[in-house]
């Protein structure tokens, strides 16, 4: 047996070896230039994740630097992991989206020791610049959006108010739906404890259908149901259920992020959404706090989700006002054809 | 499938039924859920309502035809397909490119079959020339599989106001049209695999593949038939799942596989193969699914539903191993 | 590298060892080192970069040595990722609640081989099959890690940052992390246990074949649940050492790590269906692999996803290995 196994071994060697050369030809060092790393998300639900580091990339390779994209793969470890790696690989600075942020702490400490600059996307962690979305001011917003609907078509009386929360997205998901009740109540104080319920939704509408079906079960007599939740994907899943249980004829959702609420495809009970556009969050970063480290001029790290280094605009829509906004891939190229410095919030939102 | 020796049907190696002993486990299952739901309904009296009945009956449709697919593999001695996630993604993703293009609801379905008996096969390909472990091929074949699909897309649906779209919404009898095919399944299949040619070769494979063998069945052409087979009835479930999940994305289906494989095992179905009632799924996957319901009712947070179900799962099998032990 | 007890030729033991599991994987790692090396560059093989892959291997080592005794005795555990995530949510809520880490630890520890226990209890007593039970402890516990990490309001994560034990994590020594020095030499020490020791010889018996074992006197179930039990103890330690890493533990912590180490001490070897089989240095060398080949994916800034397909791809081969070695072809 020894030498067919031998060969055996020799050849799956040999396998191993020619899948990892398989892929592609070396690219050019990286060792000249201003050099940019970019942390995405990574790509468990959404287009968006995608898109930010695209259009980071169009917009960094614009200005001739180096570019180097990983991913966060959702996973607070291989973030941190990934923080390192850029340190390691000499990077002048960073952007992050992490979506799993138990691990910002600890990114932060390895790159304020380095003395890499990082900007970190919506999730607000001291020693990063902050770049996003004011996820609360955006929950507000968005539930007084729905609130001005609930007051005009049910008198301020809905049945439930339901919220689709997504728990792994952590302090996000407590700002965008507890903005939202707080937005729903600025407008309709009245409306009694008990009628306002929460189920989890992962933030993701297939998943989230059978515990949003399982919640409606429980409130049968509930008519009048109003959503709202940390991201589009939450309140259609809930939506979706109310239509599989024959209820959906009474039920007005709001989003946040917008991911649902353009195209043709529109599911009419999602009544509104807030834009984050969140392919254009490069755009901000890049403008005002990458480019002036480039340049030699750091600003100082605005870090607080209420004073941040660069505010993005959220933008409320109603379902009737996003048809003017083109789809993902379409603002992506627009985006890129904008003069320098141009968000997509100037170029799309209809009410800005 | 013709083989030269025909078998018998009566020494075929088959389930032990149907004398009353073998249904004991069966009537244990269908007791406790009866019990669940009567504790629940005694708590909250709302809980006995044509709406939990919907809420249910939509949760066990997709897992109760994953649960066919999976069972028919364990059954014939493969063990377990991990590979099931991506295998629907992928059919679902052809499904939802042909309603796009406007094809009619045959023509999906047709497409979804396809898809999943393709991926089917190509397990089975490499199940069968390489010889090996169906658990560690098909858990390559997910991680290949997925990897490749996130490549590929981010997010994809079904049009509104397509049929397909409408099948996923609309109730038939008082039940969710999802439902019934998943249903029909369970009884046209848990009818015919003790009572065909096939599905007794494929128990006997996996009851003893040497005696199998020795009467004449083929161990790779067997292998090949239920893989596929059980590929096509992935495709059938990803029809369920594009239909009534609205858009998803790759890794939208790997949180099934749990309750798949844990509906399979609940049922009885020897993970070691040659032994299990299809019939059985319907209470096992009912149970399962009626589970995160009642916890709602209960006020309990849908995150403990995981520690019932994993538990309760726990307490199966060894039930089950204690039961095995002490048979004769 | 068994030694069997008549006294075989020199050219027959080297010709075993050149051609065993190990072998195999030792050159697979050193196709790895070579592509890294040659195609990332020199900085490849740097202490910073080794140091960064070792750093994130400690919880895979420790979790892999420990979890390979189960696998040698024929008892797959599927729980160890979701009983990192359950260690990990416990000892970052006993921290953050300001307990000290000495005590918070045993506690941690205890809790996880109590549930290990059960599933010893369920495994090895009522007879239950492995993976089907495992598979339950693995839903309950990570049921446990949600139900944990959303106490109080803690909103899917507890941050538990503790100084001492970030800097215990992150101390070095000739550059490298002194917890993957530990975890490797952990991994040596199971090695040594599993070739040259009674136990480590007892469980490769009850692996291979319980019955055999039962009548040449092992106690087959007493191996089997010390197996179960350390495995859980190992997962417990990782995710005390993942909470001193990350400063923090949440709802994913752990999640899929199970799929991960099995992949990889598959490639390394061992079998997680059939006992006996594998060694503590293969399957070290294995997470070596995909770690690197990981690593190789990540410098060259290619997509993640085409990690999981490589390792998809080695796995098989490494099983296709196995059975052209003699292992059970499948038919």
């Amino acid at each position: 047996m020894g030498h067919k196994t031998y060969g055996a071994a020799t050849s799956a060697g040999a396998l191993a070896f020619g899948l990892v050369l398989g892929f592609g030809a070396p690219a050019a060092a990286q060792d000249d230039g201003f050099t940019l790393g970019m942390m995405v998300g990574g790509n468990p639900c959404c287009e968006w994740m995608k898109s930010q580091g695209d259009v980071a990339r169009a917009l960094a390779e614009a200005r001739g630097w180096n570019y180097m994209e990983l991913s966060n793969n959702n996973d607070p470890a291989t973030a941190l992991r990934n923080a390192q790696i850029l340190v390691q690989e000499g990077a002048d600075a960073a952007i992050q989206f992490n979506g799993q942020p138990s691990s910002n702490p600890a990114i932060a400490q390895v790159m304020n020791a380095a003395g890499v600059p990082i900007v970190t996307y919506d999730i607000a962690q001291e020693g990063m610049y902050f770049v996003g979305i004011d996820n609360l001011g955006a929950g507000i917003a968005g539930g007084e959006g729905l609130g001005a609907l609930v007051r005009d078509e049910w008198d301020c009386n809905p049945d439930l108010v339901v919220s689709a929360e997504g728990a792994a997205a952590g302090i996000v998901n407590e700002w965008r739906t507890g903005g939202m009740r707080t937005g729903l109540r600025n407008i309709c104080p009245e409306i009694p404890d008990e009628r306002w319920v929460s189920f989890e939704s992962q933030g993701d509408a297939a998943v989230g259908l059978p515990a949003a079906r399982d919640l409606l079960a429980a409130h049968p007599e509930a008519v009048r149901i109003a959503v709202v939740g940390l991201n589009d994907g939450g309140v259609l899943s809930l939506i979706q259920a109310a239509e599989q249980l024959g209820r959906a004829d009474e039920v007005m959702g709001w989003g946040q992020d917008g991911a649902f609420i353009t195209g043709d495809n529109v599911n009419p009970a999602l009544k509104g959404s807030v834009f984050y556009f969140l392919e254009s969050y490069a755009v901000n970063a890049i403008r005002d706090v990458i480019e002036p480290i480039a340049a030699g001029d750091a600003p100082p790290v605005r870090w607080e989700a209420g004073d941040p280094a660069s505010q993005v605009q959220g933008c409320p829509v109603t379902a009737e006002e996003p048809a003017t906004v083109p789809d993902m891939e379409e603002r992506v190229r627009l985006l890129l054809e904008a003069p320098a410095g141009t968000t997509a919030y100037d170029l799309f939102c209809p009410n800005r | 499938m013709a083989l030269a020796p025909t078998i018998d049907g009566k020494d075929a190696v088959g389930p032990r039924w149907p004398g009353l002993g073998a249904w004991g486990p069966a009537l244990a299952l269908v007791a406790v859920w009866l019990v669940l739901i009567a504790a629940t309904g005694l708590y909250r009296p709302d809980f006995l309502s044509h709406q939990t009945l919907l809420a249910v009956t939509f949760t066990m449709s997709i897992v109760g035809v994953l649960a066919v697919a999976q069972a028919l593999v364990a059954i014939s001695g493969g063990f377990l397909d991990l590979s099931q996630p991506s295998g629907l993604i992928l059919s679902g993703l052809v499904t939802v490119r042909l309603a796009e293009a406007g094809m009619p609801m045959p023509v999906l379905i047709l497409g979804a079959l396809a898809t999943g008996a393709a991926w089917g096969l190509v397990n089975a390909t490499i199940i069968v020339l390489a010889k090996l472990n169906p658990v560690i091929v098909t858990l390559a074949t997910n991680f290949i599989g997925l990897a490749a699909l996130f490549l590929l897309f981010q997010l994809a649906q079904v049009p509104r106001g397509t049929a397909i779209h409408e099948f996923g919404r609309t109730s038939l009898l008082g039940l969710p049209a999802i439902w019934w095919p998943m249903a029909a399944l369970i009884l046209v299949a848990g009818f015919f695999l003790p009572r065909t040619r096939v599905g007794r070769r494929a128990i006997a494979v996996g009851g003893n593949r040497q005696a199998a063998r020795a009467r004449g069945i083929s161990l790779p052409r067997t292998r090949i038939a239920i893989f596929t087979l059980s590929g096509a009835l992935v495709g059938l479930a990803s029809v369920l799942f594009v239909a009534s999940s609205g858009p998803f994305n790759p890794g939208s289906a790997n949180f099934l596989q749990l309750n798949v494989i844990a509906s399979v095992i609940l049922a009885g179905v020897s993970l070691a193969g040659g032994r299990g009632n299809l019939w059985l799924l319907f209470p096992s996957v009912g149970f399962l699914s009626t589970i995160p319901t009642t916890l709602v009712f209960f006020g309990l947070a849908s995150d403990w539903q995981l520690i019932f179900q994993g538990f309760i799962l726990v307490f199966a099998v060894a039930f089950d191993g204690y039961r095995a032990r002490r048979a004769p | 590298m068994t030694i069997t007890s008549a006294q075989p030729d020199r050219f027959e033991i080297w010709r075993e060892r050149l051609s065993g599991s190990v072998a195999s994987i030792t050159i697979t790692f050193i196709i790895v080192m070579a592509v890294g090396l040659l195609w990332v560059g020199p900085r490849f093989v740097s202490t910073s970069n080794i140091g960064i892959i070792g750093s994130f291997l400690v919880v895979p080592l420790i979790v892999g040595a420990c979890a390979g005794f189960a696998l040698l005795a024929g008892v797959v555990d599927l729980s160890i990722g979701s009983m990192v995530g359950f260690a990990s949510a416990l000892f970052a809520i006993q921290i953050a609640g300001g307990m000290d880490p000495w005590i918070a630890a045993p506690l941690t520890l205890l809790a996880c081989v109590a549930m290990g226990a059960i599933n010893a209890l369920a495994i090895v007593h009522f007879g239950a099959d492995a993976i089907a039970a495992t598979l339950g402890m693995l839903t309950a516990l990570r049921g446990m890690t949600w139900v944990i990490t959303g106490i109080g309001g803690a909103s899917g994560a507890i941050f538990a940052f503790h100084p001492g034990l970030f800097g215990m994590a992150n101390s070095r020594v000739l550059g490298l992390p002194v917890l993957f020095l530990l975890a490797i030499v952990l991994s040596l020490i199971a090695a040594g246990v599993v070739t040259k020791t009674r136990l480590g010889r007892h469980v490769q018996a009850v692996g291979g074949d319980d019955k055999a074992a039962a009548r040449a006197g092992i106690p087959v179930a007493r191996v089997r649940t010390f197996a179960l039990l350390l495995s859980a103890f190992g997962a417990g330690v990782a995710g005390i050492v993942f909470v001193a890493q990350l400063g923090s533990a949440a709802r994913a912590t752990g999640f899929g790590l199970e799929f991960q180490v099995y992949a990889a001490l598959m490639i390394g070897g061992y079998s997680i269906l059939r006992g006996g089989v594998g060694n503590p240095v293969g399957g070290m060398l294995g997470l070596l692999v995909v770690a690197g080949v990981s690593n190789i994916i990540e410098l060259k800034a290619i997509s993640p996803y085409y990690t999981n397909i490589i390792v998809g791809a080695l796995l098989l081969g490494a099983v296709l290995l196995d059975r052209l070695r003699g292992g059970d072809p499948y038919e």
